[in-house]
């Protein structure tokens, strides 16, 4: 049982205006990536949703450089999935489910542990998982009371030798089946650090990104290693907790987008979390500074977005968070109204599904 | 036609260069870890868990000339390995820039006529010889295109352009191995980003020695001999360089 004292502080502060609400048909939660149905990548939809007035319009995704001008700026987070989902035995041989979340040194992980969709864990509580890896649970995080601080006994790159031999990627009830780690990667994914895909790149080919390069469109990247999405309790996911995630912008990366807002070319963030990043770095005149670091900024839908002009992203559920920072982008009831819409058409869902341009 | 290149006896620096080298136990393999160590690169060296033994050796090597290196024991022929692999380059250095496609499958010696040569035997030289640089090149290519530059270098043999009797398996998976060269270098023409294959010769390998137990080794270069062009197109003076042929003994583009 979770402390009722210590939940109080991962609530959200009111929000002054109503959350976006629609019922998500199971039907248009896509299960499995494009490739499996044999398709291309990039073979999925495409919503274009004007910013700030205009109807949606219903596309391809390879038809995306259309509604890109030379001089925009693309921004991807190049973080590479890791297979974040563990099985181990505690003392007792009880089967433990083990979510890494938060990697916070090299043999230290925030994680969530689970029986079932139960959350269960103590202080002091030994976890032997399969290649002799073996971890201790140091403490509960007062901040963010889920979520165990768990330290391995191995460390390095023995330990993340370890973690790809014997982990598999996160999945949700809408994903039935097991899929190789590489179906959960973008085609420009770098170093590994994330534990659920950051799936808004996840249909971009390198066939469009160089013909977007051709035409004027610049690509830059930088490096956010997200943490769960959900923490399987309807009941805290709907609080909306808020994570520190950590993130790097190259000088590069800071660099071109303010060399594309000098000029009048639009930044465009793949990906919630590249907003979250660039908006973390923003100055108030809108340029970025190349930085390392965590970020728990929020975004929610009164903020105002000093750096990024578009956003290229996913369909998101009911409730998620992610939906007050699309409302930072668009009005809410445009959004909600356009989300119907989706539903509709028949969208499909999640980080196998379509996709939105909000531009 | 052959053009003699004039860098023959020229250094390429590979400092600052982090080179992922697979099949780095024994034979070509630990000689390019080497040469490119003493170049000044960083390495993640690879091999099958059967020669971890072996790899520890061209470690150590590699260790005495100061170089950082990872070694990563995975096949290049496994999925999941693959994304292992790559997974653990980038989280140690960040980037991989050359990457050499070396790791290669035999099959059964004596080597047998085509004929009788089993069809698991056939498919699994494929895929440690074809799929296996495909799915790793997919892998790492990525992040070169991101960066705007980075080599790849598959490992060849003339068995891909001669139908020599017994060397079925292997000649097709070298011959497919040199298109997917060219295809490779077709669609990354212009990115910075180039790819290009070298046959480095008859070498007095332990796979030579397998494949052929009643030749001549005195004939057959020394695998240390044979790096310098690897070396050339792992730098930066190759930069312009894209969908070559080399033959690495005379270090000429075939």
């Amino acid at each position: 049982m979770l402390d009722p004292n210590l939940m109080e502080q991962t609530h959200v502060e009111a929000r002054g205006m109503p959350p976006i609400q629609f019922m998500l048909p199971p039907e248009l939660e896509a299960r499995a990536p494009a490739e499996l149905r044999g398709a291309r990548r990039d073979d999925v939809r495409l919503m274009v949703l004007p910013r700030f007035a205009g109807e949606p319009i219903h596309t391809r995704f390879d038809a995306l450089g259309d509604f890109l001008r030379a001089g925009d700026l693309l921004v991807v987070n190049d973080s590479r999935t890791l297979p974040g989902l563990l099985r181990a035995r505690d003392e007792l041989c009880q089967a433990v489910e083990v979510r890494l979340a938060h990697r916070r040194a090299d043999d230290l992980w925030d994680v969530l542990l689970l029986n079932g969709r139960t959350h269960i864990g103590r202080v002091g509580m030994r976890l032997t998982f399969a290649q002799g890896l073996r971890a201790t649970i140091l403490a509960r995080r007062p901040d963010l009371p889920f979520l165990w601080r768990m330290q391995f006994e191995t460390c390095c790159a023995d330990l993340l030798d370890k973690i790809y031999r014997i982990g598999e990627p996160v999945r949700y009830s809408y994903v039935p089946e097991p899929l190789p780690l590489d179906l959960y990667q973008t085609v420009y994914a770098g170093q590994p650090g994330s534990v659920e895909m950051p799936s808004a790149g996840r249909p971009l080919t390198w066939e469009l990104l160089l013909k977007l390069k051709k035409r004027g469109i610049g690509f830059a990247s930088l490096s956010l290693h997200t943490g769960l999405s959900s923490t399987r309790d309807d009941v805290i996911d709907a609080q909306h907790p808020n994570y520190d995630e950590e993130f790097g912008i190259p000088e590069e990366t800071a660099r071109a987008v303010n060399v594309v807002r000098k000029r009048g070319g639009r930044v465009i963030a793949v990906g919630t979390t590249v907003v979250r990043a660039l908006e973390t770095a923003a100055r108030a005149d809108g340029t970025v500074a190349a930085q390392q670091g965590w970020t728990r900024l929020r975004i929610k839908p009164e903020s105002v977005l000093r750096a990024v002009d578009g956003l290229l992203t996913g369909l998101h559920e009911p409730q998620a968070s992610h939906l007050d920072l699309l409302s930072a982008f668009v009005e809410p009831k445009r959004l909600q109204e356009a989300y119907q819409e989706c539903i509709a058409r028949g969208y499909l869902w999640h980080e196998f599904g379509d996709m939105n341009l909000i531009i | 036609m052959r053009n003699a290149l004039p860098l023959t006896k020229i250094m390429f620096s590979l400092r600052e260069q982090v080179a992922l080298i697979t099949g780095a136990s024994r034979g070509l393999g630990r000689a390019l870890a080497v040469e490119f160590a003493r170049q000044g690169a960083s390495l993640v060296i690879n091999s099958r868990v059967n020669s971890v033994e072996a790899l520890r050796e061209t470690e150590a090597l590699v260790r005495a000339l100061n170089a950082p290196v990872l070694s990563v024991v995975a096949d290049v022929s496994d999925r999941a390995d693959v994304e292992r692999l790559t997974g653990e380059a980038l989280a140690r250095f960040g980037r991989v820039d050359v990457l050499v496609n070396n790791a290669s499958a035999l099959g059964p010696t004596p080597m047998p006529f085509l004929a009788d040569t089993s069809i698991e035997e056939f498919k699994d030289v494929l895929r440690t010889n074809v799929t296996g640089p495909f799915m790793l090149t997919r892998a790492l290519v990525g992040q070169m295109l991101a960066r705007g530059n980075g080599s790849i270098i598959n490992v060849s043999s003339d068995a891909g352009a001669v139908g020599y009797p017994t060397w079925g398996a292997y000649g097709v998976s070298k011959a497919a191995l040199d298109h997917l060269t060219r295809v490779w270098a077709a669609e990354l023409e212009g990115t910075g980003v180039r790819i290009n294959s070298v046959d480095p010769g008859d070498m007095d390998t332990a796979m030579k020695r397998a494949s052929e137990p009643d030749g001549d080794a005195s004939q057959w270069a020394k695998p240390e001999t044979v790096t310098q062009v690897f070396v050339y197109l792992a730098s930066k003076e190759s930069a312009e360089i894209n969908g070559k042929r080399f033959l690495a003994q005379n270090f000429a583009i075939a």
